[in-house]
């Protein structure tokens, strides 16, 4: 590509970048949600379903009463938490794709609390303190790695996640384990459960948890001298160093803090979700809750507000999706498909915001390969 | 006039019961779902035949993740337009159970659970040791005939479900191998290769833990994991490709469903079939007919719940391959999978096909009792009792 194209095409993805940024946030998430569901509407069209009465299923099984709305929330709340462990590192310049092996480890942590004695109200909060503690160790090698070899925290944090999801594994079914059903670990007791909060849901005081979290998330980078340096350093790491901001403090700390959340995930899973209360081999009840984080914290630009709405918008998919099957006769496929639809097109606006820094980081990951490589052979042929 | 009048009355009711008959029934599934050949497709074909038989109408819920259970279960009981819910399988016993405690006038159905019990639930066991111990006998005698050192089981996640597998295996081989010193008078040193993959939807793993087994010296492998057996029957082919061989050791031993037809019927020697479908079916019949009766059912040899592929259950296996879409509907391919089985099974001499018949006559008339195991405990019990190594 000559220079000139080059020019031309960035000036494009700029034009583009910009149409579609000056609008509203607001507005601009509403038209995506209208486009999303436009697509799946077709893609039902096609298939021989009926998208109004998918959609109708959809939205009162999400939003139509108060068991339909405490489901959702129910389903919001691991999702707030990961979703977060993914913002926070990318305010900081970084994209941390572990929140699901920090949240495995979390709920592991939640479950050692089964072993001790303790009275209510204290054993909740020594519960989702080890969760809490155990995301943020299981983040704190990632974090090193970078600062201190410049390992890409995308391939560590993807490698942590088997590392997590096996562990897991086989902690839960050797050394946690039900002594009488081999299949789970020991159940969390009464007195570390997260009580529900609306009788015959699944909603729990885990919520309070999330959106607390959130909000001192909130705080912490918009209203502290600490995360303004943090988002600084996440804009512009060069100029951020220039005015005396120390990257590497920042980086740690987002990711600490991203730990801590996704750790607090697994325990609000764990503690507060009926009717086990009890890890299984391989986390069925919370597969993908870390990774679906990611496309939240997009939806929801990033912001610990936005978060929590956009949070509440995909619960609300999770949960509706049950009503279209119920409903509407759509198989779970087409559901998600559809969902995968409607999750797409939300997610690019911000997606186009943060092109630049994907790029540049696929780019400084290929040279950083392609030196590596060179290195090796000039070594190899001395 | 008066005639006329009761005639029209008997009419309208004969009609209005016509249109209460057209009851629905919902059936739920783990994460799973439609396609995997085996378990969820036995439930499906348990389902799909009542429903047409009483004209009922069929909604099946797959869940997302195991977060999806309990909502599943609550969204189906909250309707109250089910005659029936049904559960598909043993890791949705705690959601049905605390909704069946909820909702005390609906009726449900959970197949392989019997420790959640309630008024309003008809719970299926299957006593899958007795199969099992018929597929290990049969791949223990082939082994020892054949020269080879070991015969191989690949298995999901370790729950109690599987430990009943696993132990009628271990009983069936031990006795196998005895049978085989007894009638040939040679000492038999065959060991049982086994690995719990701690999955029952990554058929990759299936393939892996196949091909190492094969590897040393199995001389086949027994599928204990649903949707595994596509990835331990495809290492048992490539394995013959490699070897060039057509029909003969190693061969694949089907689950849940009758599996002979997989690969055309080349390598799939017998099937160690568990009748979901009749339980499924006979828990909506029950419901129809007005019999629903609480309580835990277990269904093994004697009941027609578990057994082992015969020449007489073929048909239906490949007429089962067919609707799943993996068999041509032509009667060339359906020909070609009976050749081919016939083939395969000759490779196996006679005197063992008739030593497999004996026990199974032998659990059937109660004079062999095969071990079972429903936790750790017992599973070690019964692997110190057969070690097999």
């Amino acid at each position: 590509m000559s220079p000139q194209e080059a020019q031309r095409k960035s000036r494009l993805l700029r034009g583009i970048h910009r149409t579609v940024t000056g609008l509203h946030p607001a507005l601009e998430s509403l038209m995506a949600a209208v486009v999303g569901l436009l697509v799946g509407a077709i893609l039902m069209k096609i298939w021989g379903f009926k998208p109004w009465e998918a959609y109708r299923a959809l939205i009162q099984g999400a939003y139509g009463g108060g068991y339909e709305l405490s489901n959702t929330l129910a389903w919001a709340t691991p999702l707030i938490l990961t979703a977060l462990t993914f913002s926070m590192c990318l305010r900081a310049g970084m994209f941390n794709i572990g929140a699901e092996g920090q949240m495995y480890m979390g709920a592991l942590a939640a479950v050692c609390i089964a072993y001790f004695v303790l009275p209510p109200g204290i054993h909740h909060l020594v519960g989702l303190l080890f969760a809490a503690t155990a995301g943020a160790l299981w983040s704190l090698v990632p974090a090193a790695l970078k600062l201190l070899r410049g390992v890409s925290e995308v391939i560590s944090t993807i490698m942590f996640n088997w590392i997590a999801r096996w562990l897991g594994l086989y902690l839960t079914l050797n050394i946690l384990v039900d002594p009488i059903r081999s299949e789970k670990s020991v159940s969390i007791p009464t007195s570390a459960r997260l009580p529900v909060l609306v009788e015959g849901t699944s909603l729990s005081y885990g919520i309070f948890v999330s959106v607390a979290f959130a909000l001192v998330i909130y705080f912490l980078l918009w209203h502290t001298a600490t995360g303004y340096e943090l988002r600084a350093a996440g804009l512009n790491p060069t100029a951020a160093r220039y005015g005396g901001i120390r990257n590497k403090r920042t980086m740690f700390l987002s990711f600490i803090l991203g730990g801590m959340a996704a750790g607090l995930a697994g325990a609000t899973i764990m503690m507060g979700m009926p009717p086990t209360y009890a890890a299984f081999g391989g986390f069925p009840q919370m597969l993908n809750m870390g990774f679906n984080g990611m496309a939240v914290a997009m939806v929801g630009r990033n912001h610990p507000i936005g978060i929590i709405i956009a949070a509440i918008f995909f619960g609300g998919l999770s949960s509706g999706g049950g009503w279209m099957q119920i409903l509407a006769g759509v198989p779970l496929e087409m559901v998600n498909v559809v969902m995968g639809a409607i999750v797409l097109t939300m997610s690019i606006p911000e997606l186009i915001r943060v092109f630049p820094a994907i790029k540049n980081g696929t780019y400084k990951l290929i040279r950083s390969l392609r030196d590596g490589k060179g290195k090796a052979v000039e070594e190899g042929s001395t | 006039m008066k005639k006329f009048f009761a005639l029209t009355l008997v009419l309208l009711l004969g009609i209005s019961v016509l249109g209460l008959a057209q009851g629905k029934i919902a059936m739920v599934l783990d994460v799973g779902g439609r396609g995997d050949l085996s378990f969820n497709d036995m439930g499906f074909a348990g389902a799909d035949r009542a429903a047409e038989e009483f004209g009922l109408e069929l909604t099946e819920v797959q869940s997302a993740s195991a977060a999806d259970y309990l909502p599943n279960f609550r969204n189906l009981a909250r309707t109250g337009q089910f005659d029936l819910i049904i559960g598909v399988g043993f890791l949705l016993g705690d959601a049905l159970g605390t909704v069946a405690a909820e909702f005390p006038e609906q009726k449900f159905a959970i197949i392989d659970v019997d420790w959640i019990v309630g008024p309003n639930i008809i719970n299926f066991v299957f006593r899958e040791n007795e199969m099992s111990a018929l597929i290990g006998a049969l791949a223990g005698m082939a082994a020892a005939d054949a020269g080879f050192a070991a015969t191989g089981v690949v298995l999901g996640i370790p729950i109690p479900v599987l430990y009943h597998f696993e132990a009628g295996y271990r009983f069936g081989q031990d006795w196998g191998l005895k049978k085989y010193e007894e009638l040939t008078g040679n000492a038999a040193d065959v060991a049982m290769l086994y690995t719990y993959t701690g999955t029952f939807d990554d058929i990759a793993l299936g393939k892996a833990a196949s091909e190492a087994m094969l590897a040393q010296g199995s001389v086949g492998i027994y599928n204990v994991a649903g949707p595994l057996g596509t990835g331990d029957h495809e290492a048992i082919v490539e394995f013959h490709d490699n070897a060039g061989t057509t029909y003969g050791p190693p061969f694949y031993f089907g689950v849940d469903a009758n599996q002979d037809y997989f690969g055309q019927g080349q390598h799939a020697l017998a099937s160690g079939m568990k009748r979901v479908d009749v339980a499924v079916y006979s828990a909506v019949k029950s419901v129809i007919e007005g019999t629903f009766e609480a309580g835990v059912t277990s269904l093994g040899l004697a009941e027609g719940g578990v057994g082992i592929s015969k020449r007489a259950d073929l048909d239906a296996a490949i007429e089962f391959g067919v609707a799943a879409g993996v068999v041509e509907d032509t009667q060339s391919a359906r020909n070609l999978i009976v050749a081919n089985w016939t083939s395969n099974r000759a490779t196996v001499p006679t005197w063992i096909w008739q030593a497999v018949d004996e026990l199974e006559a032998g659990i059937l008339d109660g004079s062999i009792v095969v071990s079972n195991a429903n936790n750790d405990e017992e599973i070690e019990a019964v692997r110190a009792e057969f070690p097999l190594d």
